[in-house]
């Protein structure tokens, strides 16, 4: 039922990083447009639009899945069939037809790569184009390896080998599906339930690929892991699976990052992510996301609808999300922390940016279960233009959670008068030897800073960019040193033109 | 009137005393000196009965009776007094509320009825000039806000209202420049008598020259090393700590 | 009539009797004073309780709160005065001069209340001031705008309550003491509606304390207060929930502000009262106004307090000042949600709020929801919230001093309880309050 369809795709693209310190630290801030935006030509695999029980089985056996695992994807499906959309957000939910999205698009390449020769080379320029090497070759030893995704399918993963030497797991979903169904099956679903909400149970049903990864026991991960997520097709719509075991004592820094070409048309992001760190393993999470935004009408975007969680399950370990959040349309997501193991501690550091129509619905939840469990929790909002930026948090205390710690803060900067910051902290307490804490402010951005550096010769939007990068540095400072110039460049970009 | 025999003690598992003698007599007044992590402030937390401390073995006497089978408030009815270290800051909780409080139950603990409100805000009056504690920081709240020298300026205060059998001192004189130093050993000084007994716990020997000590003690690795009178404070003085450690550990 | 009995026993076994209960007696005959415009308004706010129900907890404003076991128990709705002068001791606040007003469920009591001719001063039962201008102008013009389905209810279908009005530039040298008693022999549902205004340039203090007559049977109180203060009016505004553990309320209160005016709200509850909801919603609804929400609740048994409130700045140049404290003990919950809207162009507005909540029961609750949602950007806003318990440091070192752990506990939550009870501005509201703190322990 596949047929090529030539114009539309998705680009799934990985790398290991491995972070020097003098890399392109000091390049200029650059202002410029939306630079992601273009497309690429390629021959695709797509299936035709709708979601049936058809569509979930076609999916299953294009990856040549167990049939456990169709069988899960099925119950999924029956329960997304059965759930009704969220109404509690403040923002306008968009009325996404669920048939008319194409769930399963694939360049119709070989069906395995083993050296980049056969990797398409329209490809090959799109990861040229988006800054990202995919030739080990050409980047220094050990400093980046990447594991590219090409719609859906794994085209390429370097530095596999040199990971494998260590015992880590690092491939696509898929992959991972044959090669390790023991530990997919294991603990596939466990953190993100498939009832968890209505786009968890979509991806649940219909997720296409994603990375898997597993750090054995006492292993420090000697690569920072990164996935590169790009949508670029028409009428699809993303939904990609990752599951991230640290096993005892491991340790791993994971960093995402994601664009995505302009279109018109809206288009649907719906991805699981799931972290499970058992005892003493740390998992740091970090995100730069950077999907169309749309135009400055609010024609086209992403609708970034994501469900992450991660569970310290084990006693003394910890999971750290870091996100950067500049893109789409509508970013709809609340990654939080499960704190079940005792000493275990969750952590969420975030900034999220919203220019012209952009919604940021955004925030954490940190579910205290175990003793003497700690949770910090840094939000930083900037909205500009008409956009509204939200944080919308949970913080519970369980009844067994004694000695338990929360520390919160949310702080909004607006620029300009008709955007808007809201905040909407749940804070829950069960027990009576927690101390938890909340802090929001909200605030324009300061005329007398703005009119100092300008006095000082630098251009106004240039100065809008470095007050918010100084706003949100604590949150930058949390990023590995690559990702936050990436990250700090784009906070600049992302705010051209919203001052005057 | 105080027995100390054999005292070990410990924080979070980890001994601090261990092995500590002490007798203090009415009328007298001790000084423990020794370098830092050598258990001094232990020593008095210890004797105010706070919870984290531990005591492994031994025993303390008040006037032959178990101090260490009291709750920190009985301890402080029996007269025992602690001037903290860091005294904490308490909002909301009136300074002569706390006071008034304190002393009500002191009394009420001896079978004695309340102080009637003028009695008690002349005592209050007459003590603030014997620290020169400033009548508004009495009013305020608990500690807050105040200076380092406010804030043991005023322990010196709650000792005068309080009138203790044995006041421990825990480094009073740290962060206290030589004016605030003064006025506080001028306000014990004048408190020393026949019927109480005083321990000051020091670093320094700077506070010893305001406050004249009967008795010197060095406290080094939990237990007390040696004893002298005020010349053993200037020796330390002028040879520091090391010279006990070599001495000690040899 | 046999077997509408039977169907009302049957109706008492489903958990919303009380809906049906209120549709039987009220479908098609809701209370009339035969005035075309009220009747209107009646009718209308019936038809939005109809659709709306009772809340559950899936809705977000009654996430924590389950209104479901009280509602379905089954309710006397005759209000009818009881026999016999109830109490008032539990409600007298010693040193507190006032003009006295007493609602029984509900009812104006002329008998209990102090009756003074105060020049500028109108005080009736709401029933008799249906045909006055300011009741036509403002009854049901705000509270009715939420979507509180108690309100509608209650707009629908009240039968009693107060109606004040302080005249124009009329300084009242007492404050008004009022009483709300809860005093039946049968479980009683209650629906008492409220309207105060304050004419321009008008200052007064209102105090209304809730008690329940001992020995009272099981009540559920649902009132609505609407409030306007005309231009440059001030009121100061206190809430004393000091009821017995049989009494159960809902109390809506709709503040509308007109310029220069200034709102103080002082809302107390103690341990008594097995269910409170307050909602007080503050409309900034002109510039340059000013509002102050303070609130303590002190929580003991099985309880459940729960503050709901709104300040809403509609206009530029507002100040609105929040601070809410919780204490719970033993197994009671409380439930804090405190939202501040700065309306698109309501710029240079401050607004504060902070929440500080102790939790001392070893089984109780705190839910805290303190909620910014800000649409200008010339503005300065600021939250908090805080849950903790006593800090050791501070009980040590007062029993250090030779106070017993238990007067040490005292002291601190006086401590705590000071940044809100230091700003009652009556003091003998305030020493009254603060001895409430220390015997709630």
């Amino acid at each position: 039922m596949l047929d090529g369809c030539p114009s539309t795709y998705l680009i799934t693209f990985w790398r290991c990083v491995m972070s020097t310190k003098d890399d392109a630290l000091l390049k200029e801030l650059t202002l410029e447009e939306y630079k992601y935006g273009f497309t690429t030509d390629i021959e695709m695999d797509i299936a035709p639009k709708g979601l049936t029980e058809d569509t979930v089985r076609l999916i299953s056996a294009k990856k040549n899945e167990p049939e456990w695992l169709l069988e899960w994807r099925l119950k999924a499906l029956q329960h997304f069939l059965k759930m009704d959309m969220p109404t509690w957000q403040n923002f306008e939910n968009p009325d996404v037809d669920f048939q008319d999205i194409s769930y399963y698009a694939a360049p119709k390449a070989k069906p395995k790569l083993n050296s980049l020769d056969e990797v398409d080379p329209e490809l090959l320029s799109t990861f040229a184009k988006l800054g990202i090497p995919l030739d080990e070759q050409k980047v220094l030893a050990g400093v980046v390896a990447v594991d590219a995704v090409f719609d859906s399918v794994s085209v390429k993963t370097t530095f596999r080998e040199k990971l494998k030497e260590q015992g880590v797991i690092f491939s696509s979903f898929g992959e991972a599906v044959q090669e390790h169904p023991e530990l997919i099956r294991q603990y596939l679903g466990t953190v993100v339930p498939q009832t968890d909400n209505v786009y968890a149970a979509l991806n649940s049903a219909v997720f296409s690929d994603g990375s898997f990864v597993y750090i054995p026991k006492g292993v420090r991960c000697p690569m920072e892991l990164s996935t590169y997520f790009r949508i670029n097709a028409e009428n699809t719509g993303q939904f990609e699976r990752t599951l991230i075991i640290a096993d005892e004592g491991a340790y791993v820094s994971y960093l995402e990052g994601c664009t995505a070409p302009m279109r018109d048309e809206n288009q649907m992001h719906a991805a699981v992510v799931e972290l499970i760190a058992l005892k003493d393993a740390e998992i740091k999470y970090s995100t730069v996301q950077n999907w169309y935004p749309g135009d400055k009408d609010g024609k086209g975007g992403i609708y970034n609808f994501v469900t992450k969680r991660g569970i310290c399950k084990g006693d003394h370990s910890k999971i750290s999300w870091t996100q950067v959040e500049t893109g789409s349309a509508i970013t709809w997501k609340y990654p939080g922390v499960i704190l079940k193991g005792d000493h275990s501690v969750g952590e969420f550091y975030s900034v999220a940016l919203t220019r012209n129509k952009q919604v940021a619905d955004t925030g954490t939840k940190m579910i205290h279960l175990g003793k003497n469990t700690r949770s910090k929790i840094i939000s930083k909002g900037i909205s500009a233009g008409v956009s509204h930026n939200s944080y919308r948090g949970l913080v519970k205390i369980g009844p067994g959670a004694d000695n338990s710690r929360n520390f919160t803060q949310c702080d909004s900067l607006l620029i300009g008068d008709r955007c808007g910051a809201h905040t909407f902290p749940y804070i829950e307490s069960r027990n009576k030897t927690a101390k938890l804490e909340h802090e929001a402010t909200t605030s324009k951005i300061g005329e007398d800073q703005l009119f100092y550096l300008t006095q000082r010769g630098i251009d106004p939007e240039k100065a809008v960019g470095l007050i918010v990068n100084g706003y949100a540095k604590e949150v930058l400072n949390q990023l590995p040193m690559e990702f936050a110039v990436e990250a700090q460049k784009l906070l600049a970009i992302s705010l051209e033109g919203s001052v005057g | 009137m105080l027995s100390i025999k054999n005292l070990h003690a410990s924080v979070e598992d980890k001994a601090i005393l261990k092995g500590l003698d002490l007798e203090v007599k009415a009328g007298e007044v001790h000084a423990i000196m020794g370098p830092n992590g050598s258990g001094k402030s232990t020593l008095g937390n210890v004797l105010a009965g706070r919870e984290a401390y531990e005591v492994t073995e031994g025993e303390v006497l008040l006037d032959g009776s178990d101090l260490l089978a009291l709750s920190p408030e009985d301890r402080a009815r029996e007269g025992v007094f602690l001037a903290f270290q860091y005294p904490i800051e308490i909002p909301g909780v009136s300074n002569i509320n706390f006071l008034k409080t304190a002393l009500s139950e002191i009394r009420a603990y001896k079978g004695l009825p309340p102080m009637e409100a003028r009695d008690f805000l002349k005592k209050v009056k007459e003590k603030q000039q014997l620290v020169e504690f400033d009548a508004k920081l009495a009013n305020r709240s608990l500690n807050e806000g105040f200076s380092g020298g406010e804030k043991k300026r005023n322990e010196i205060f709650q000792l005068a209202m309080l009138e203790p059998k044995l006041a421990i001192l825990d480094e009073t004189d740290s962060g206290l420049d030589i004016d605030a130093l003064r006025i506080v050993a001028r306000g014990v000084n004048q408190l020393r008598a026949d019927n109480n007994a005083f321990i000051l716990i020091t670093h320094y020997q700077r506070l010893l020259e305001y406050i004249v000590p009967d008795f010197v003690h060095v406290l080094y690795n939990g237990r007390i090393v040696r004893s002298g009178t005020k010349e053993l404070a200037l020796e330390l003085e002028e040879k520091g700590y090391d010279w006990i450690k070599e001495t000690v550990d040899a | 009539m046999l077997d509408e009995a039977a169907t009302d026993t049957m109706i008492t076994q489903i958990s919303d009797s009380l809906y049906t209960h209120l549709i039987k007696t009220y479908d098609g005959n809701l209370p009339s004073a035969g005035l075309h415009s009220l009747d209107e308004i009646r009718t209308q706010a019936f038809e939005r309780f109809k659709s709306m129900g009772f809340p559950t907890v899936k809705q977000e404003d009654w996430k924590y709160t389950n209104v479901q076991p009280l509602i379905g128990q089954r309710y006397s709705l005759d209000t009818e005065m009881p026999s016999g002068t109830p109490a008032l001791d539990k409600a007298l606040i010693p040193k507190l001069d006032a003009h006295r007003i007493v609602l029984v469920n509900g009812r104006y009591s002329s008998e209990l209340s102090t009756d003074e001719e105060i020049p500028g001063l109108q005080i009736m039962p709401i029933e008799q001031a249906f045909d006055r201008l300011c009741f036509a102008k403002y009854f049901a013009a705000y509270a009715d705008k939420t979507d509180n389905p108690f309100v509608a209810l209650n707009t629908a279908s009240f039968t009693s309550g107060l109606f004040i009005e302080v005249g124009k530039s009329r300084q009242l040298q007492k404050p008004i003491h009022i009483i709300h008693v809860a005093a039946t022999d049968k479980p009683l549902f209650t629906q008492t509606r409220n309207l105060y205004v304050m004419g321009a340039f008008a200052e007064a203090e209102i105090i209304e304390s809730f008690i329940t007559e001992d020995g009272a049977e099981h009540n559920l109180n649902n009132q609505v207060s609407e409030i306007v203060l005309r231009e440059n009016a001030k009121l100061q505004h206190y809430y004393l929930q000091v009821a017995g553990p049989q009494s159960n309320y809902l109390n809506h209160t709709e503040v509308h502000q007109e310029k220069h005016s200034l709102y103080n709200n002082y809302n107390c509850s103690f341990p008594g009262a097995a269910f409170v909801r307050n909602n007080i919603n503050v409309q900034m609804g002109d510039s340059e106004v000013e509002s102050h929400l303070y609130g303590i609740a002190l929580t003991a048994g099985n309880q459940l307090v729960d503050n709901h409130t709104i300040v809403d700045h509609i206009k530029p140049h507002c100040e609105s000042y929040e601070w809410y404290k919780n204490i719970t003990q033993d197994t009671s919950t409380a439930v804090f949600n405190g939202k501040i809207f700065v309306r698109l162009d309501a710029q240079k507005t401050n607004a504060f709020q902070q929440n500080n909540n102790m939790l001392i029961g070893e089984k109780s609750a705190i839910y805290t929801k303190p909620q910014l949602e800000i649409f200008a950007d010339d503005v300065k806003c600021s939250h908090g919230c805080t849950i903790g318990q006593f800090d050791n440091e501070a009980l040590f070192y007062l029993r250090a001093r030779g106070i017993s752990e238990a007067q040490a506990r005292v002291l601190l939550v006086h401590a705590f309880a000071f940044d809100v009870t230091s700003r009652f501005l009556n003091a003998a509201v305030r020493e009254y309050v603060e001895h409430l703190v220390e015997e709630g322990l």
